[in-house]
């Protein structure tokens, strides 16, 4: 189970986030280039249909793969009333050969994308993780060297947080608390809820890149 | 953690005879007569699955040799092979909820793979009987001979065989009505290299389990 918002930025803004996350978080950003090969079972295979994620962590010396299963999202008043998405999530280590593996089981692909950018992690009530990244589309199957920007300029942000039945009220609480010193950089909510840019960004970010961070926004 | 080089044997009944707990009995006892320590339990498992389709006319299109093992010395691990495809992956055992979640394969059957352990100097054996989950019903027995001190095949493969042969000398003494069998899976076609993993015990394991089923002791353990 996890915690998920996410935002946009514009990528001329993206120095002064780090800027600010740095200041938050105390720990320094790794880099992030992660090639994501979304896989869908094929018509026959599964009474449901069912998706599937293989992560490849290109940054790495020797390529590394995890396997990540998105569920649904948790459901009912009490999910409508809080501002981050709580939702299923499991993720597994694996070794290089799994994406052959699933092609064997009969499972297709569906897209393929690109994330090159920083995340940063850090507890602040809750182990957070920030990635700052942009989305990116390849023009050729799994050609990692020639992929392009699906939407140039702008930066996908997204803030997760692993979470339990028993404490994902905790988790909500420690996110929606941490989004709030993003605010006036970008905003941030559920998956698939659309806010755009923020008015103030370009005025947070010329403050933050003037004096480093220092300036509380 | 250290690595170590394993051989699987199973037992291979003669003709007109079956496996029985006597013939596992027997086996232990060898072991300890060769001064064998006994140590404590071990376990591994191994799922059969099937896929699930709306339509089983297209079955055909679908691996039919889909298995996943998890191993005593990998507590945290998981293994699946495709046999077919020559295919072996380890993943964390957090891919078996994943496997659940997704519902496009399910477990048709599992076999446990257990027993007890034993040091003998540089060597680690374990005795186990192979039997159908939540059943006492005996599919086969099985030993790991485990060679401690190298984790490169080919240069331990002459002390391994001197072993074994030790001990099918030990086994022959006993007038058991079977021997033990090793078949060496060519490790290569997997992708696996010379310095042994726990990706070659699961190779390993599906292979004797496929011996199994040829010879017709697992046969209504795993096509149920």
């Amino acid at each position: 189970m996890e915690c998920v918002v996410q935002g946009i930025i514009e990528t001329q803004y993206v120095e002064a986030l780090e800027i600010l996350l740095q200041g938050l978080c105390g720990v320094h950003r790794e880099r992030l280039r992660v090639h994501e090969i979304c896989l869908k079972s094929g018509p026959n295979l599964g009474f449901v249909a069912s998706e599937v994620r293989l992560l490849c962590d290109l940054e790495q010396s020797e390529p590394t793969w995890t396997v990540k299963h998105v569920g649904g999202a948790m459901r009912g008043a009490g999910a409508e009333q809080i501002s981050v998405l709580v939702r299923s999530m499991v993720e597994s280590k694996a070794s290089k050969n799994v994406l052959r593996l699933f092609y064997a089981l009969g499972y297709k692909l569906d897209h393929e994308l690109l994330r090159v950018g920083f995340t940063f992690h850090f507890q602040r009530g809750a182990p957070i993780t920030v990635t700052v990244s942009s989305i990116n589309k390849m023009l050729k199957l799994h050609a990692t060297d020639e992929a392009v920007p699906v939407t140039p300029g702008i930066q996908m942000v997204e803030v997760t947080a692993p979470a339990t039945s028993e404490n994902y009220n905790e988790v909500v609480a420690a996110v929606s608390s941490f989004c709030e010193y993003l605010a006036p950089l970008l905003h941030l909510s559920k998956p698939g809820v659309s806010t755009g840019v923020v008015p103030t960004a370009a005025a947070a970010a010329a403050s933050l890149m003037s004096d480093g961070g220092g300036t509380t926004l | 953690m250290p690595l170590k080089w394993y051989w699987v044997l199973n037992w291979q009944p003669n003709a007109g005879s079956t496996v029985n707990s006597q013939i596992l009995n027997e086996v232990t006892q060898c072991v300890e007569s060769i001064n064998g320590v006994k140590e404590g339990r071990w376990k591994a498992t191994l799922t059969f699955y099937k896929p699930m389709l709306r339509d089983q006319a297209l079955s055909a299109e679908f691996p039919r040799d889909f298995l996943g093992i998890s191993l005593p010395e990998q507590p945290n691990k998981y293994y699946f092979i495709l046999r077919g495809h020559k295919i072996v992956l380890e993943a964390d055992s957090s891919i078996q909820l994943i496997m659940e979640k997704l519902q496009s394969y399910k477990s048709r059957v599992a076999l446990n793979f257990e027993g007890f352990q034993y040091q003998l100097g540089d060597f680690q054996l374990r005795v186990g009987k192979v039997v159908p989950n939540q059943s006492e019903s005996l599919r086969g027995i099985v030993m790991e001979v485990e060679y401690l001190p190298i984790s490169s095949i080919e240069k331990s493969r002459q002390i391994m065989e001197e072993f074994v042969d030790i001990w099918q000398d030990a086994v022959s003494k006993r007038s058991l009505p079977g021997h033990f069998m090793h078949l060496e899976p060519n490790f290569s076609d997997y992708g696996l290299a010379d310095h042994y993993t726990s990706q070659h015990t699961a190779v390993q394991y599906t292979h004797v389990m496929a011996h199994l089923i040829a010879s017709g002791q697992a046969v209504q353990a795993a096509r149920n």
